[in-house]
């Protein structure tokens, strides 16, 4: 084996602090966006046809382009943000732009679930617009929500392994500089292990939190 | 007091026009349970949803105490819409959360507070009778349970209209009794106006004042209960009555009416109210030398008053039969032949 254990923590560390911040950021933009594609469609709360087929087409755009080519295309914006355009910061807008379109149509998915009927109700008893999203919308779909997050976390694991194409450090990179390149199979399987045990956690992690969230 | 005036719905998807509603005009007075009954497709479901403005009315105009709430601002129909009380049919109780706080959501939409929420929860819980179920969640309870969760919600903004979407058409029918029970004593105690939309001609019976029966976005016949059930005039309210009355004569005495060669004629007798008490059979059979043969039959109640309903034949000389007749349309009672009825 080519590392050794402090490089291979620190690559961990990297992944988790991409995927985390990116998640985070990817959420404050998601969310609303989510929100906003259920409440302006056709006969929902705050219908506007406007809004709502804009951000339907700019999604679907920034969600047709694959995160490899998406991550060389912003670098010019990376750079206006982060200052520079390798490195574990920087892979980070790129991985906001993926998972933000992303995780705005997994929000919009689980609230689309919720019972019409629910809405009605929370509209006869003179609930405001922000009160049904946020009294009886996002608690009704939270259990749902939880899960969709859970996919999204999986998906932004996944993607920060390829953040190494920038420089962005992770167990990715190791794995390519490494196991790839350098013919290591041991760091290779390693990484691929630690990735893998990453995953059953947050989905393990998710499946727990949504249960619990179920009824609040 | 809900007045509905013209009021007309129309939903246009792509180049179809759907008319919903085509001109309803309806008085709904304060203190009154008001039945609207349709088949599917009728209306019925828009036409209750003008009334909170869940569906606005395309033309005309629904006016709640006397106010048209269309022209209000979105706070001021938010407002109004505390006033008016609405159940479901599938009951639309949030499952992520207790009975108690269920029932607690108007009154945490309205930023009462806490001591107060709980006082209140505890007192409607009381009321529909599920004071030990606050702190279960409503995929625990059966469906009629669930109804009453959704009318202590509707009611924990004391509003002066309750109205009531299909609330019963999900329920058993022991259990739709017990919750019509309810919105009986909801009404009295209260005073809360009612009015409900159903398709089940007993909910009708069983609580309604007045009734108006709606077909294709019209009412089609309207007025009390006894009225309509005791002469309904079109042919769909015929039918709804029907479901509940039994007063459909047997196939096999049917085909005894076509056979009847006229020498002893059949009639209809229709009794209400006091000359239910009266011996009247007895008394025109011994007066006028007839035997009278009774048919097929039923007495039954309707808003408290008794209501008979029975198939005759009547054996004797004509000219007594007449003056039989006489005699009994004296009383009040209603006779018609019921040759002109088979054909």
């Amino acid at each position: 084996m080519q590392v050794d254990q402090s490089q291979i923590l620190e690559a961990l560390w990297e992944t988790l602090y991409m995927t985390g911040a990116s998640f985070v950021f990817s959420l404050v933009i998601g969310l609303p966006l989510g929100i906003l594609l259920v409440v302006t469609r056709k006969g929902h709360l705050l219908e506007n046809e406007a809004v709502f087929n804009v951000l339907n087409i700019v999604i679907n755009i920034f969600r047709s382009v694959p995160f490899i080519i998406l991550m060389v295309a912003i670098i010019p914006l990376t750079r206006i943000i982060v200052g520079t355009s390798i490195g574990t910061a920087a892979a980070i807008v790129p991985l906001v732009f993926y998972a933000g379109p992303y995780i705005a149509r997994l929000i919009e998915n689980s609230l689309l679930e919720v019972d019409k009927g629910v809405i009605e109700a929370a509209q006869a008893m003179g609930a405001s617009p922000g009160q049904i999203i946020f009294r009886f919308l996002i608690p009704e779909a939270l259990s749902s929500l939880v899960l969709a997050l859970t996919i999204a976390i999986v998906g932004l694991i996944g993607a920060s392994a390829m953040a190494g194409a920038i420089g962005g450090g992770g167990l990715g990179d190791l794995a390519i500089t490494y196991g790839y390149q350098r013919f290591d199979t041991v760091v290779m399987l390693l990484t691929v292990a630690i990735l893998v045990v990453l995953v059953q956690g947050v989905q393990s992690l998710g499946n727990l939190m949504s249960r619990r969230v179920r009824r609040s | 007091m809900i007045q509905f005036e013209a009021v007309k719905k129309t939903y246009v998807s792509g180049k179809q026009q759907v008319h919903a509603l085509n001109g309803i005009d309806l008085t709904v007075e304060t203190g009154e349970i008001y039945g609207v009954i349709g088949f599917s497709g009728a209306g019925k479901s828009s036409l209750i949803r003008t009334v909170n403005l869940l569906e606005r009315p395309s033309k005309g105009r629904v006016l709640i105490h006397g106010k048209d709430i269309s022209t209000f601002s979105a706070r001021t129909i938010r407002d109004t819409r505390k006033d008016i009380g609405m159940i479901f049919q599938h009951f639309n109780l949030l499952n992520s959360k207790t009975v108690h706080h269920n029932v607690a959501m108007p009154l945490l939409l309205a930023k009462t507070p806490k001591a107060e929420i709980d006082r209140k929860v505890a007192e409607l819980l009381e009321f529909v009778g599920l004071a030990d179920q606050a702190k279960k969640y409503p995929d625990q309870l059966s469906g009629g349970q669930k109804q009453r969760i959704g009318i202590a919600r509707a009611l924990a903004t004391n509003p002066s209209i309750l109205l009531c979407d299909e609330a019963t058409s999900a329920l058993d029918p022991q259990t739709t009794q017990s919750i019509l029970d309810l919105l009986r004593r909801i009404n009295k105690e209260y005073n809360i106006t009612i009015l409900l939309i159903t398709h089940e001609m007993g909910v009708i019976r069983e609580i309604c004042d007045k009734v108006a029966v709606l077909e294709e976005g019209r009412v089609i016949e309207q007025g009390s209960v006894f009225e309509v059930f005791t002469n309904p005039q079109h042919a769909t309210t015929k039918r709804f009555v029907r479901s509940v009355m039994n007063d459909e004569l047997p196939d096999s005495l049917l085909e005894q009416i076509r056979q009847n060669d006229g020498t002893r004629p059949i009639y209809r007798v229709q009794f209400t109210g006091n000359s239910v008490g009266q011996p009247f059979m007895s008394r025109v059979s011994r007066e006028f030398q007839l035997d009278l043969n009774v048919l097929f039959g039923n007495i039954t109640e309707l808003q408290g008053i008794p209501y008979g309903n029975l198939i005759v034949e009547f054996d004797g000389a004509p000219a007594e039969i007449d003056r039989a007749l006489a005699s009994i349309r004296k009383d009040k009672i209603q006779v018609e032949e019921v040759q002109q009825y088979a054909g």
